[in-house]
C-alpha cells in the first residue's frame, strides 16, 4: 500500500508517518504543494492524504488534478478548517473522506482502510486478525468460522480495532469514533468500559482469544496473546 | 415626548400668560384713558358753564346732559348707571356735580356724559388686538412645526441609519452631508465613529480567525506525537498516566478550540448556506446518538414529534442547536428521571428535572459560564444554542424551577430574539 502524505507541518508530518510505516504502509511526504503535484503526475498512489492549506497553494486543486488525470487513488482530506462548507467542496471534488485537525491517529488510519477497502476491493475485503474475520461490507463477524451477534457499537468498536491491530487505542479516540465529537467525554470513557467488557466477554464466549489488552490509564488494544 | 411637542408647549404657556396679561393690562389701560378722556371733556364744560353766562345756546349745546336743581348733590366726578331709553338699556354715566351761584341762589349743576359709545370703543380695540395676536401665534406654530420637520429631516434620516446599523453585515456608516453644521457635525462624528467600529471588529475578527488556526496546528502536532508516545511499550507506568492526562488535555483544549471557532464563524455570519431541514430528523438523529449516555446515567429521552418544521438553515448549525440542547439537559438532569423533547411545528422544547439554579438565569447563555467550576466542560453550550437563535431569529426563554423541579428550555421559530 503505497500512501502519499501532504503535509507542510514537521511535527505533525512525522507523528503520522511513523503511525502509517508502523501500520505497514509505504509512505512518501510532499511538504509544498509544488512538489505534491510533481509526486501525483510521477507515481501512482493507493491513497494520498492531504492537507488543504499549503505555503504554496491550495489542497483543492491538487484533488482537481488527481480527478482530471483520473486517478484510481483514494483521497482522505486533512483540515484545520471544520467549516461544513469546506468539507462540502472537499467531497464535492471527489475526495472520499475529510478529518478535521487535530485527529487521533488510529481514527486517521480506520478511516484510509476503510477509503483503500472501498476503492481497490469494492469493500469485499475481510479484516482478519487471528481467528477473528469481519466484513465490513455486511456487517458480519465470525469466530473460528461462527457468527457471532453484536451490538451496533460493539461492532464498530471491533471494527476500530481491527483497523488499528497492534495499537493502543485511548479512550478519548475511542469515545469519539463511536459517538462524535459531541460525546462528552467524562461520561463517555464509562460506557467505552462497558462495551468493551460485553464484546470482550462475547467473543470470549465463542472461543477466541482474549486478544482485547486494557493499558491502565491510557486506552486498549488489540494484540497478540 | 418629542423636542419639538416640549417646545411649542412651552411657547403655549408663555404666550397663554403674556395674552392674559396683555389683556387685562390692555383694558385696564384702556379704560382708564377713556374715563380721563371722558372727565376732562366733563371738566371744560364746567369751566365754561361756570365762567360764561348762561345762555340758551350753551344750554342747548349741553342739552341732555345737563341737569340743573336747587337741592344739593354731592359735589365731583362719579360713576352713574341710568337707563337709556334709546337704546333700552342700562348705559353707565360719568357725571360731575358741582354748585353754581346765580342771582343770589345757589344752583347745583350736574354734567353727565355716557359711556356706551367708550365701552363699544374698548371692546373693538381688545377683540382686535387679540385676534392679531391670537393670529400671529397660531401661525408662529404652524411655521415653526413646518420648520423643525424640515430642518429636523437629516437628523430622522441619521437616526433611521443608526437604527439599520449592524456591524456584523456592513462597514463604517455613509452618512450624507447636510446644509446644517450641527448635523453634519454629528453625522461627521458618527461616521468617524462607526469607522473606528469596523476596525476594531475586523482587527478582532482577523485575530480570532488567525488565533484559531494556529492553534489548531500545534494542538494537531502534540496530539499526533502523544498518540505515538503511547505506542511505546516502553513506556513506565508512572510516565504512561502523564501522557495519558496530557492526551486528554489536549482533547479538551481541541474540544474548546472547535466551540469557539463555531462561536466567532456564526457571529462572522460565515454560515450563508441554508438549506430547508426537517428538524425532526435532526432530534432523531442526536438523540439515538445520546440515548446510550443518557441510559448509562439512568435517564430516558423522551421525543414526542407533534408537528415537523421545516426550516430554512444551515444544516451544520441546526446539528449544533439540537445537539447542545438535548447535552445540555443531560449534563443537568437528574438521575432516574425523564428528558422530555417536544418539537412541534413552532417550538422545540426541552425540559428536564434538575438541580437548584443559582444566580441569574440569563446568564447561562453566557460564555464559559458553568454550573460546576470543577466541571470538564468549558460552558459554551448554551452560548451556541443562543447564537445560531440569534443568527436565525429564534425566540430562546429559559424557564426554571427549585430543587428536582422542571427546567425548560424553549425554541421559538418564529418569534424574534428579545435579549438586548
Amino acid at each position: 500500500m503505497k500512501i502519499l502524505l501532504v503535509e507542510d507541518e514537521p511535527g505533525l508530518r512525522s507523528a503520522i508517518v511513523d503511525c502509517l510505516v508502523q501500520d505497514g504502509y509505504v509512505c512518501e511526504i510532499a511538504p509544498t504543494y509544488a512538489l505534491a503535484h510533481e509526486k501525483i503526475k510521477l507515481y501512482q498512489y493507493d491513497c494520498v492524504v492531504v492537507d488543504l492549506t499549503l505555503p504554496d497553494g491550495n489542497g483543492l486543486d491538487l484533488i482537481r488534478a488527481l480527478k482530471a488525470d483520473g486517478s484510481a487513488a483514494g483521497v482522505l482530506i486533512i483540515s484545520a478548517r471544520a467549516a461544513l462548507d469546506d468539507r462540502l467542496t472537499g467531497l464535492g471534488l471527489g475526495a472520499d473522506d475529510y478529518l478535521v485537525k487535530p485527529f487521533h491517529l488510529s481514527e486517521l488510519n480506520a478511516r484510509l482502510k476503510a477509503i483503500i477497502r472501498r476503492r481497490q476491493f469494492q469493500g469485499q475485503q475481510q479484516l482478519v486478525f487471528r481467528d477473528l474475520v469481519a466484513w465490513p461490507d455486511d456487517g458480519r463477524v465470525f469466530v473460528h468460522g461462527a457468527p457471532i451477534a453484536l451490538t451496533k457499537k460493539e461492532y464498530d468498536l471491533l471494527l476500530y480495532l481491527l483497523a488499528n491491530p497492534q495499537r493502543v487505542l485511548t479512550k478519548e479516540a475511542i469515545a469519539e469514533h463511536l459517538w462524535g465529537d459531541e460525546a462528552d467525554a467524562s461520561d463517555s470513557f464509562d460506557y467505552v468500559y462497558t462495551h468493551l467488557k460485553n464484546l470482550r466477554k462475547k467473543l470470549q464466549e465463542k472461543g477466541a482469544g482474549d486478544y482485547i489488552q486494557t493499558i491502565y490509564g491510557l486506552g486498549y488494544r488489540l494484540r497478540d496473546v | 415626548m418629542k423636542l419639538l411637542a416640549k417646545t411649542n408647549r412651552y411657547y403655549l404657556l408663555l404666550a397663554a400668560a403674556l395674552f392674559a396679561l396683555g389683556g387685562v393690562v390692555l383694558y385696564f389701560s384702556l379704560n382708564w384713558a377713556l374715563r380721563n378722556e371722558v372727565d376732562e371733556q366733563l371738566l371744560d364744560q364746567q369751566r365754561i358753564l361756570t365762567r360764561a353766562r348762561t345762555t340758551p345756546r350753551t344750554n342747548a349745546l349741553l342739552g341732555d346732559s345737563l341737569r340743573v336743581s336747587r337741592t344739593p348733590v354731592p359735589e365731583g366726578l362719579h360713576d352713574a348707571v341710568r337707563y337709556d331709553e334709546e337704546e333700552q338699556t342700562m348705559v353707565p354715566y360719568r357725571e360731575l356735580s358741582f354748585p353754581v351761584q346765580r342771582a343770589g341762589t345757589r344752583y347745583w349743576v350736574t354734567l353727565r356724559k355716557s359711556q356706551l359709545e367708550t365701552a363699544d370703543l374698548l371692546l373693538l380695540v381688545l377683540s382686535v388686538m387679540l385676534t392679531v395676536l391670537g393670529g400671529l401665534f397660531g401661525s408662529l406654530l404652524v411655521l415653526n412645526r413646518w420648520l423643525a420637520r424640515w430642518l429636523w429631516a437629516p437628523f430622522q434620516r441619521t437616526l433611521a441609519e443608526l437604527r439599520a446599523y449592524d456591524l456584523h453585515r456592513r462597514g463604517p456608516l455613509a452618512l450624507l452631508a447636510t446644509p446644517i453644521d450641527e448635523f453634519t457635525e454629528l453625522n461627521q462624528a458618527l461616521t468617524q465613529m462607526s469607522a473606528r467600529l469596523a476596525a476594531d471588529y475586523q482587527r478582532l475578527k482577523d485575530f480570532t480567525e488567525n488565533a484559531a488556526h494556529e492553534i489548531q496546528t500545534p494542538l494537531a502536532i502534540m496530539q499526533a506525537q502523544l498518540e505515538q508516545l503511547v505506542q511505546d511499550d516502553t513506556l513506565r507506568p508512572a510516565s504512561a498516566a502523564i501522557v495519558g492526562a496530557l492526551y486528554g488535555a489536549t482533547r479538551r483544549l481541541s474540544r474548546l478550540h472547535h466551540a469557539l471557532t463555531l462561536l466567532s464563524s456564526i457571529e462572522n455570519q460565515q454560515f450563508a448556506l441554508a438549506v430547508p431541514v426537517r428538524l425532526d430528523q435532526v432530534v432523531a438523529e442526536k438523540a439515538g446518538q445520546l440515548e446510550e449516555l443518557a441510559a448509562a446515567r439512568g435517564l430516558t429521552l423522551r421525543v414526542v414529534v407533534t408537528g415537523v418544521p421545516v426550516l430554512t438553515m444551515h444544516p451544520g448549525l441546526a446539528d449544533s442547536l439540537v445537539a447542545n440542547l438535548l447535552q445540555n439537559a443531560l449534563k443537568h438532569s437528574l438521575g432516574g428521571k425523564v428528558i422530555e423533547v417536544t418539537l412541534s411545528v413552532d417550538a422545540l422544547v426541552v425540559a428536564n428535572a434538575g438541580p437548584v439554579i443559582e444566580g441569574d438565569p440569563a446568564r447561562f447563555f453566557e460564555r464559559f459560564c458553568k454550573h460546576h467550576a470543577a466541571s470538564a466542560s468549558p460552558g459554551l453550550g448554551l452560548s451556541i444554542v443562543q447564537q445560531i437563535c440569534q443568527h436565525y431569529g429564534f425566540g430562546l426563554s429559559y424557564t426554571f424551577g427549585p430543587a428536582g423541579a422542571i427546567h425548560t428550555l424553549r425554541v421559538d421559530f418564529s418569534t424574534p430574539i428579545t435579549t438586548t
